[in-house]
């Protein structure tokens, strides 16, 4: 059994939140102390048990202005999976031009999430 | 591949390269070899750029007769090679009256080397000139100066180039032979052989290991050839303090002294040093260019003593410097230069233990070095020596503005800033990575056009000059290396084009 | 000379710039013309590329580009004029600019100026770490920039000095791109990086926080860095002996403080503030220059990117009033100073009054105090806050001030 302090991001007032919990494949939140609100139990036994991530990357992009475009998740996936889903955005080649909002990837190793553009990439003038 | 030269020189730093421009006005293959990936990169780039009065010298030394008359040289010299300088003079200042007979023996000193126009000078006069100023007395030597020495060093190195003298840079010496035709034969690092009748060793803090490799380990004097390296550590202030100190400032030195104690010289370049300190470092490691812990902290405090108003923002860079002193620790002191045909090896010249004032002296130095040349090969002056280089002295943003919009219509490419603390365009940039030597690292970029080299210490630049160096010139990130082969900037690319 | 003139000088096309030329154009000015030294729009965000960016302006956590674009397609809309690819030489009292661009240099007459140049990074100089210089060490911003607009990885095995949000989101994004992440050190006994991304960026990967730590030495004597010395630090920051160890390591990246731009400040002899090393303004962002504005990163440095863009549109907004003649100029103003538990204040001066907006970082972290703006004796407001951290600017609304019934304002914690 393992203790563990958050601090909750779920708004401004950062509640330090101390839980005990089960680690293992499948960690099993025990007990929870010092949250103020529901929202942040909730949000620290997701963290506990399934913490859920976006993060950002990048592609390669050809005959574009930029040599790589920007991209990043719409929705977050869960932790375990991140290096999963960066392998299956690194395979892709991408051509300009290119606009914020493209979706590049949808469901990323088997998670919900799209990947979209975020920077825009006019053709190459030259 | 075996080449063949009239004269070889080992070693690029600012002596070494003032010898092959010197020679170069006359009809003779000359030479020059260089271990590192560019001219000047030991020493000559590491040194307060000084050019000294003379005052310091006993009468009679080799240091004292060269530093004058190399100083003199240095006007026409400068405006030549188109290299900034400005004679900013020098106090050196007696403290108290403990000075005062430290003083004495300097001026006498000065006078019996014929240093031009000095004099003694009060508190009082000594404010006129510097305000705020401490001492008693102080000696002023109107002919001290500030001058770039790696901006000499590359210019002396590209007119010789352009003036036929070839270059072999990472070329480091491995053997020196004399064959039976009395030809030497010299075989380097990277595979290559030379011929030479004559062989000049201006290695610097590797000459007695030359001179080694040659067999010679005595002077023509029976001293003892040994290197011993003497680092000096420096910070660089930044520019915004450009105009507090209006001369040189240094104090009077003590015997013992390693060197000339630590002062603050304002740069050609607006900036200020503080330092050098000077400390014996292991022979065995004569590059060993770190800058410690405890000399930082004695530099920041005389910074702080020094310069009240200073702010810890103000420290922009460290760098080091070793002096070849062939003085040992436990004497201290200087030795003076060797510069001589040697005894046991005809037609092979050493120039050994030319530390301070070794900038200032360096054209003196080639003249004396082309008269022992003069002994073996005649010297036929060339119809076509190209004594001026093109371009203006200093940078772009030195010119006025109406020089500046005149440039940027017959150069586009004067208007676009690289570097923004130094104002450095990429006109300027791109020809320091257009240098005729054909050194492509990102110190050479820098030591010749001097981006980088301002408060945010290449953080604007960098990825302008990696964007260039990719675009214009087709670097992969293997290619950029900072200075000395194995110093890669990168590892790769983030993600790889097509498979 | 060429000579142009305009009526809104704007310095620099980053968050700040963009916000207080769309401010300016909708006030009324309509001779704005907005001055960016890159090829792109954007100024920072452009190489920002993680997201939380607009939680609070857009209520979307976008990224860094993302943002940008939204005021970029703003002043397109609103077709401001832009002169990309030119720096700013110099800048006159008389409000005079000098500009370079390629195959161009020019003068620029404005009767109004926004200083939005943004800031650099501390580098290792400025820390006069001991040790050789290597290829190898960076600063993080440097690298952001290589990595995110270059395709370009710096190194494959890293240390970090500095837990900076830089630093942090750096470490995340080099670890994903396959690079080890040794650690992060940091010379202070608490992280100056949001706790969202402590959890986000290093314990998610396993990174290491090593507190109170610092790099005394850096090791690369054949060309290329090989690792570093780090010790722990005392309460004055003094490398304790006894807890020297080497960290093997071919990359160091700096994250160690951010300086506002200041040179053409200073050049034109405009009063700073010591403290937040920016401009001392007030309440429109006005410096002690009329005419002269300033806002973002250049006045002081912000953590959150919809901050700026707020303080920007007061400038841009401000500016344009001044352009039309309809902006005070002199009368009584009131000074503004930082109190107990709080590092400055920003405006360092009230001259108007009207909504009146004040930016303040405390000293240490706290947690459970209460905010006052005081005048002298009377407490004017107060607030009570659960979390305070220097790394997160806080803002208090003041509303309407009647600057003719006070004296000075002190805002302190307690």
């Amino acid at each position: 059994m393992t203790e563990k302090e958050f601090i909750c991001v779920v708004c401004p007032n950062g509640c330090p939140i101390k839980v005990r919990y089960e680690e293992g494949n499948s960690p099993k939140l025990i007990s929870v102390e010092g949250a103020r609100c529901p929202r942040g139990k909730s949000w620290v036994k997701q963290e506990i048990e399934n913490p859920m991530r976006t993060f950002s990357s990048s592609v390669i992009v050809s005959g574009g202005d930029f040599l790589e475009v920007s991209v990043r998740l719409t929705k977050p996936v869960p932790l375990a999976k991140i290096f999963e889903v960066v392998a299956e955005i690194k395979k892709i080649r991408l051509s300009a031009p290119l606009e914020i909002g493209d979706v590049v990837l949808s469901n990323p190793a088997g998670t919900e999430t799209e990947v979209i553009v975020t920077r825009n990439v006019p053709l190459n003038a030259k | 591949m075996k080449y063949r030269f009239n004269v070889l020189i080992i070693g690029g730093g600012v002596v070494g390269n003032a010898i092959a421009r010197e020679l170069s006005r006359f009809r003779m293959t000359v030479a020059l070899l260089e271990k590192e990936s560019d001219v000047g990169m030991e020493t000559s780039c590491r040194n307060s750029g000084v050019l000294h009065s003379g005052i310091n010298y006993e009468a009679g030394t080799l240091r004292a007769k060269l530093s004058v008359s190399g100083n003199a040289m240095m006007d026409k010299l400068c405006s030549e090679l188109k290299v900034k300088i400005k004679r900013i003079g020098k106090l050196t200042t007696a403290i108290d009256e403990n000075d005062l007979p430290g003083l004495k023996r300097l001026m006498e000193q000065g006078t019996a080397n014929r240093v031009p126009d000095l004099v003694i000078l009060n508190n009082h006069e000594m404010q006129k000139i510097q305000p705020g100023i401490e001492g008693i007395a102080a000696i002023w030597s109107p002919t001290s100066a500030v001058i770039s020495p790696y901006g000499l060093t590359i210019a002396l190195a590209e007119n010789a180039h352009a003036n036929g003298v070839e270059y072999f840079l990472k070329s480091e010496v491995l053997t020196v032979k004399k064959d039976e035709s009395g030809k030497f034969t010299v075989t380097t690092s990277n595979g290559e052989a030379f011929s030479a009748d004559i062989l000049i060793n201006a290695a610097g803090l590797s000459s007695c290991r030359i001179s080694g490799l040659a067999g010679v380990n005595e002077g023509n004097n029976g001293e003892s050839l040994k290197i011993w390296p003497c680092r000096g550590e420096y910070f660089v202030l930044d520019n915004r303090l450009d105009g507090t100190l209006k001369t040189l400032v240094y104090p009077v030195p003590g015997a013992k002294d390693a060197g000339l104690g630590i002062h603050l010289t304002p740069t050609v370049d607006g900036n200020i040093l503080i330092g050098p300190s000077a400390e014996y470092i292991p022979e065995e490691t004569p590059e060993d260019y770190r800058v410690t812990a405890p000399v930082l902290e004695d530099l920041r405090r005389e910074a702080h003593k020094l310069l009240p108003d200073i702010k810890m923002s103000d420290f922009i860079r460290n760098f080091a410097g070793n002096r070849p002193k062939l003085t040992p620790p436990a004497e201290g002191g200087n030795a003076d230069f060797i510069i001589e045909e040697t005894k046991s090896l005809n037609g092979f010249i050493n120039l050994i233990g030319i530390e301070s004032p070794g900038l200032t002296s360096a054209p003196a130095i080639a003249e004396k070095v082309r008269d022992i040349v003069s002994k073996h090969i005649p010297l036929e002056e060339k119809e076509k020596f190209l004594a001026e280089c093109s371009g203006f002295a200093g940078h772009f943003s030195d010119l006025s503005k109406e020089e500046q919009e005149r440039l940027i219509k017959l150069e586009p490419e004067y208007g676009e800033i690289i570097c923004r603390c130094e104002k450095i365009t990429k006109k300027e940039v791109r020809d320091a990575i257009e240098n005729s030597l054909g050194a492509r690292t990102l110190a050479s970029i820098k030591y010749r056009a001097r981006n980088g080299m301002g408060r945010c210490q290449g953080g604007f630049c960098t990825p302008r000059i990696v964007r260039i160096l990719r675009d214009e010139y087709g670097f992969t990130p293997e290619d950029y290396v900072l200075r000395e082969a194995g110093s890669n900037l990168f590892t790769g690319n983030v993600m790889k084009g097509k498979d | 000379m060429i000579r142009e003139k305009h009526d809104l000088v704007i310095i620099g096309g980053g968050p700040a710039g963009l916000a207080a030329a769309a401010a300016a154009k909708e006030t009324g000015c309509n001779d704005i013309l907005l001055i960016e030294r890159d090829r792109i729009l954007g100024g920072i965000l452009n190489q920002c590329i993680h997201d939380g960016f607009g939680v609070h302006a857009f209520n979307e956590a976008l990224s860094g580009p993302e943002y940008a674009d939204r005021f970029i397609q703003k002043i397109r809309g609103l077709s401001i004029q832009v002169m990309d690819k030119t720096i700013v030489l110099d800048l006159s009292k008389d409000k005079v600019l000098c500009v370079s661009r390629m195959g161009e240099i020019k003068e620029i007459k404005a009767k109004a100026v926004v200083l939005a140049m943004g800031c650099r990074e501390r580098t290792r100089g400025a820390l006069a770490i001991p040790g050789h210089r290597p290829a190898g060490v960076y600063t993080a911003g440097t690298v952001q920039n290589l990595v995110n607009l270059e395709n370009i990885m710096p190194g494959k095995h890293v240390v970090i000095l500095g837990s900076g949000d830089i630093g942090l989101i750096m470490a995340r994004r080099l670890t994903l791109e396959g690079a080890k992440v040794e650690a992060v050190f940091e010379v202070l006994p608490y992280s100056s990086g949001l706790q969202r991304n402590i959890q986000q960026c290093l314990e998610d990967y396993g990174i290491p926080l090593h507190l109170s730590t610092t790099v005394i030495d850096i090791y690369g004597p054949k060309g290329r860095l090989e690792g570093v010395t780090v010790a722990q630090v005392d309460d004055e920051r003094k490398p304790v002996k006894g807890t020297e160890r080497f960290v093997s390591c071919d990359t160091l990246l700096l994250s160690v403080g951010l300086i506002p731009e200041n040179e053409l400040t200073r050049e034109a002899g405009i009063v700073m503030c010591d403290v937040t090393q920016g401009a001392d303004v007030d309440d429109r962002c006005m410096t002690k220059l009329p005419g002269v504005f300033a806002c973002g990163n250049v006045l002081h440095v912000h953590d959150l990117v919809d901050f700026v863009s707020m303080e920007a549109e007061r400038a841009g907004k401000s500016a344009a009033l001044y352009v039309a003649g309809k902006l005070a100029i002199s009368g009584k103003e009131i000074p503004v100073r930082p109190g107990k538990n709080v590092r400055y204040v920003v405006p360092q001066r009230i001259k108007q009054g009207d909504e009146v907006s004040l930016a303040f970082r405390v000293t240490s972290p706290m947690r459970d105090r209460i905010i006052e703006v005081c005048d002298g004796g009377s407490v004017l407001m107060s607030r009570k806050e659960a979390r305070m951290h220097p790394a997160e600017m806080v803002w208090v609304d003041m509303g309407k001030l009647d600057i003719g019934k006070i004296d000075s304002l002190e805002v302190r914690v307690r």
